[in-house]
């Protein structure tokens, strides 16, 4: 087996609100080799963008309570601001959610693209935009030499996720982190982006972190996946593994909410009963218990924790543990 | 293997937003109330305007019982005194008594800034309302000339008028009305246009309300959160602005007193008294103070969209 | 489209000019009759005298070619003329307008410089004790009058400091009458009036600043900017003043009214000799005529500084299009 090009382990970040402290991240644990693309999934408020920002440290108002982030051999969560500085934009990128926000409106796009070049090799602006261009044109942006001196407003939205992407490549790093790429664009857009994302994969080498709530996403996408619930993961493992036999039943309804191609027999679409957990005021044991249809007595008592459930799979769930199955209801 | 493109979001809805009532409703102004008394510094700031305003209505009791002097008692061997028992805040160059003086002053600076706030409110909201109501080219005549009285520099304005009127209290807090109720009726008239878009108008017409009773009865209760608002942030500025056009001698003349006017002459007596010159200027401050944080309070308790 | 966006602003501005100058015309108009200050009552004068006087000065026309002739009039540069000595008014502004100039503009300059850091400071360390110390400032700041403050430091910095024989400041005038007259003279005698100017702007401007600054710390693009491994520093004065100055160029093109007016008090208390002396003295003599064409050249200087601020807003925010 590879070794892990970042390791996170036990994660824990915290929020302060009036309602009390609330744990986005609560004992997140993951691993990323190098060139692989993981997806990390689930409901909106799950915690899932929280843990990629944590890795970047750039999680405030929250706090790292504990837990490590190991990226070739140190220790991410015990870096100065300064050290860290020169981990971000430059070893780990991140792109985000929407490309409408994310561009400063008042810097011409080549001159953002071309930033993380000066900031981190040190490039002069002559050299940085030259490769800003480069870099835009082989994301697919046509006439990259004069679009570069567009502003943001001037792009679509889709070319403007272009354009961010183009600016995580630029110092061609080897993490690149997209928070929800697609949710913000139009679902043709969303195809050309989620393509582009591959082939820079394929081309670049960049492992790459995969956020998003949109299972069909990562079944295109992902060689594997963590599902995670109310800040916990509850479910991990290869992506073709999770699909087929879930062993989580937040996972499960997941799976049964969205309508499938590959179903055997065509089962009605099931949402998902209930609402999401208030992350300020937790149920007792298994967080998802209240919405759970396999629920036993135990779920609300202790909560479980993440185990090799099957083959290939880890799943934080008392039924399935103990080989329980998840069919019917 | 299933593609991006046949396959549902997981997001669950949002349970639908109400709808804002057609217009503030009784508990809306409970609400504000509420929250303006719950803001302590806010209140106290208004208490002591309200204090200030009983003490400048009951000048004359102040004048027997406490300070024994009229603010134009005149005593030439008790000039410059400085402040101790016999005069609490000192006399002036003609030995008049300065606390004396401030309290009848406060008539003048007071009396003339709620007179003049009225003033702007009332003309400000008529033109506003019709403007933001008939819309169209009474809209733009009458917003053009808005337009125009704002942008003459009030201070050159309030002194050509009161050169060509030369004004008492009554036409002092006309002048500075004069420029006053332009932002006012701006204001009005952005409200009344965003009012105008809700159902409720449509359906009131309906029921065959007539121009006049739908702006009284209707517009004006949605305008009155911003009027009352702007009120009291208004008041300190228009002392401020009295106070300057006093003291330039374009206002109130002596030997009526006011803050103002107290000091036009007071660079010939650095020399003499320094008090002369701080008592004055502490007074208005404090005043506008007050009023600038009652005004800020009623601002976050009433209009909550505006809260920085 | 910009030619078309500035043809179009500047039109509307010719029009409030137009409005304006109406408006002033039939201010004084309101007053015919008791137009020249003691005419009347002048023994001195015959009635012919005063017949030729009001001739000159136009009163003895109807109002609308009183009014067309101080139109064409402007428009060759005449702002009328002086009713105490028939000077023309122009010449009187020109000779005030650099020095109005010169406070004016050592207060806008001031009171950006000051105020942007402070907000900064204030929208970085919200909620800290340096920010609510701002706060109290500011808004003891929209509190003072900028005249009995102009008092007060003379009272301590000229008064006070020269009663013990330390060194002072002066207190009037832009220069000294004898000795003076270069550049440091000239300084000396601007700390005081450009002091009191710029400290109502920078409460004003400061608290701008900071709600605007929180506003745009808050977007997502300075996410971004953070998430490239930039230092604070740049994410804060790079990437967030940019755009949280935007918006204070237009509040300076708005308060240009207010920074004209606030000049007034200011020039008066210190005996600045800029165009608001100039209005103000020629009042106390009900010389209208002079007030009127200042009052008039103000507006013009207002009009087309909030025409210079739109524009200018135009050209540091891209998102703009001028349609």
């Amino acid at each position: 087996m590879t070794q892990p090009l970042l390791e996170v382990r036990d994660l824990h970040t915290v929020f302060s609100t009036k309602e009390g402290t609330v744990k986005a991240v609560d004992g997140v644990s993951f691993d990323l080799t190098p060139g692989e693309t993981l997806g990390i999934v689930g409901e909106s408020g799950c915690g899932k963008s929280v843990t990629a920002l944590s890795v970047m440290r750039l999680q405030r108002p929250g706090k790292i309570v504990s837990g490590k982030v190991m990226f070739k051999g140190q220790d991410l969560t015990k870096l100065s601001e300064y050290e860290m500085r020169e981990i971000r934009g430059r070893e780990i990128a991140m792109i985000f959610q929407d490309p409408m926000t994310s561009l400063n409106p008042v810097f011409q796009v080549g001159w953002q693209v071309g930033e993380p070049t000066r900031l981190h090799h040190g490039w002069g602006a002559k050299k940085a935009l030259a490769s800003a261009v480069n870099m835009l044109s082989r994301v697919g942006i046509p006439s990259a030499e004069s679009r570069a001196n567009d502003y943001p407003h001037q792009f679509s939205g889709g070319m403007r996720q272009r354009a961010m992407i183009a600016m995580g490549l630029t110092t061609t790093p080897q993490v690149l982190i997209a928070d929800e790429p697609t949710t913000a664009l139009d679902v043709t857009i969303q195809a050309q982006i989620l393509d582009l994302l591959r082939h820079v994969n394929r081309e670049f080498g960049t492992a790459t972190i995969l956020i998003t709530h949109n299972l069909g996403v990562v079944a295109g996408m992902c060689e594997r996946i963590i599902v995670m619930y109310a800040g916990k993961v509850v479910e991990s493992g290869p992506t073709k593994d999770v699909f087929a036999h879930p062993t989580h039943p937040y996972t499960w309804s997941l799976l049964r909410s969205i309508p499938r191609l590959d179903a055997e027999k065509h089962e009605p679409l099931k949402p998902i009963e209930g609402v999401p957990p208030n992350l300020a005021d937790l149920p007792t044991g298994c967080a998802f218990h209240p919405r759970c249809v396999f629920r036993v007595d135990r779920c609300t008592r202790d909560v479980p924790a993440l185990l090799r459930v099957g083959e290939s799979q880890l799943a934080a769930c008392w039924v399935t543990q103990a080989g329980g199955e998840l069919t019917g209801a | 293997m299933i593609g991006p493109s046949r396959v549902a979001e997981l997001d669950v809805p949002a349970a639908g937003v109400e709808t804002g009532a057609a217009r503030p409703a009784q508990s809306y102004w409970n609400e504000s109330w509420e929250r303006l008394r719950a803001n302590r510094v806010g209140m106290a700031a208004g208490l002591l305007i309200v204090v200030f305003a009983l003490i400048a209505l009951l000048a004359p009791l102040f004048s027997l019982v406490v300070t024994h002097v009229q603010p134009q008692t005149i005593n030439l061997d008790d000039t410059f005194f400085r402040p101790g028992l016999r005069h609490l805040l000192g006399t002036d160059e003609l030995g008049r008594d300065t606390l004396t003086r401030l309290i009848w002053g406060a008539r003048v600076s007071l009396g003339v800034a709620f007179l003049t706030v009225a003033m702007s409110l009332s003309v400000g909201t008529t033109v506003g309302m019709v403007a933001g109501y008939y819309g169209g080219w009474i809209d733009d005549v009458l917003m053009r000339f808005v337009d125009m009285v704002l942008a003459i520099p009030a201070i050159f304005l309030f002194i050509l008028m009161s050169i060509l009127f030369r004004p008492n209290a009554i036409t002092l807090a006309a002048i500075v009305a004069s420029v006053g109720w332009g932002s006012v009726a701006r204001l009005v008239r952005g409200e009344v246009l965003s009012v105008k878009q809700r159902d409720f108008i449509l359906a009131t017409r309906s029921i065959g309300a007539g121009d006049a009773r739908l702006m009284v009865r209707h517009l004006l209760p949605n305008v009155l959160p911003v009027l009352i608002v702007a009120a009291s942030l208004g008041v300190g500025q228009i002392i401020l602005i009295e106070a300057a056009l006093d003291f330039l001698g374009l206002g109130i003349q002596p030997p009526t007193p006011s803050w103002g006017n107290m000091l036009t002459n007071a660079q010939s007596y650095f020399f003499r008294s320094g008090f002369l010159v701080a008592f004055p200027g502490i007074t208005i401050f404090i005043t506008v103070l007050a009023s600038n944080i009652f005004g800020n309070a009623v601002r976050d308790a009433f209009d909550p969209r505006l809260k920085s | 489209m910009l030619a078309k966006y500035i043809a179009r602003r500047f039109l509307a501005s010719v029009i409030v000019v137009l409005g304006v100058t109406v408006i002033t015309l039939l201010l004084m108009n309101s007053t015919r009759g008791s137009y020249v200050p003691g005419i009347d009552l002048n023994p001195a004068l015959r009635p012919e005298d005063i017949a030729r006087l009001r001739a000159n000065l136009g009163l003895d026309r109807p109002f609308y070619e009183w009014y067309m002739s101080w139109i064409w009039a402007v428009l060759h540069g005449d702002f009328g003329r002086s009713m105490i000595d028939g000077s023309p008014v122009m010449s009187h502004i020109l000779d005030r307008l650099p020095n109005t100039l010169e406070l004016t503009g050592t207060a806008i300059v001031i009171g950006v410089l000051i105020s942007v850091p402070l907000g900064v400071i204030g929208a970085l360390r919200r909620g800290s004790k340096t920010d609510h110390v701002l706060t109290v400032v500011s808004v003891a700041g929209f509190a003072v009058p900028q005249f009995w403050m102009g008092l007060m430091l003379i009272l301590i910095f000229s008064v006070t400091l020269q009663q013990h024989g330390l060194p002072w400041l002066p207190s009037s005038g832009a220069f000294s009458a004898y000795a003076g007259g270069d550049i440091l003279d000239r300084i000396l005698h601007l700390i005081l009036p450009a002091t009191v100017l710029s400290f109502f702007y920078l409460s004003v401007w400061s608290r701008f600043i900071r709600s605007s600054m929180l506003e745009v710390l808050s977007q997502d693009y300075i996410r971004t900017a953070r998430a490239k491994g930039m230092s604070e520093r740049r994410v804060v004065y790079l990437h967030g003043l940019r755009n949280a100055l935007i918006p204070l160029i237009t509040l300076i093109g708005l308060e240009l009214p207010g920074l004209v007016s606030g000049g007034l008090v200011v020039e008066v208390v210190f005996g600045w000799p800029g165009i608001g002396k100039l209005a103000f003295e020629r009042a106390l003599q009900y010389d209208y005529s002079t007030v009127m064409g200042v009052t008039f050249f103000a507006t013009l200087l207002v009009i087309a500084g909030n025409l210079l601020a739109d524009l200018l807003y135009g050209v540091l925010d891209p998102r703009i299009r001028y349609s």
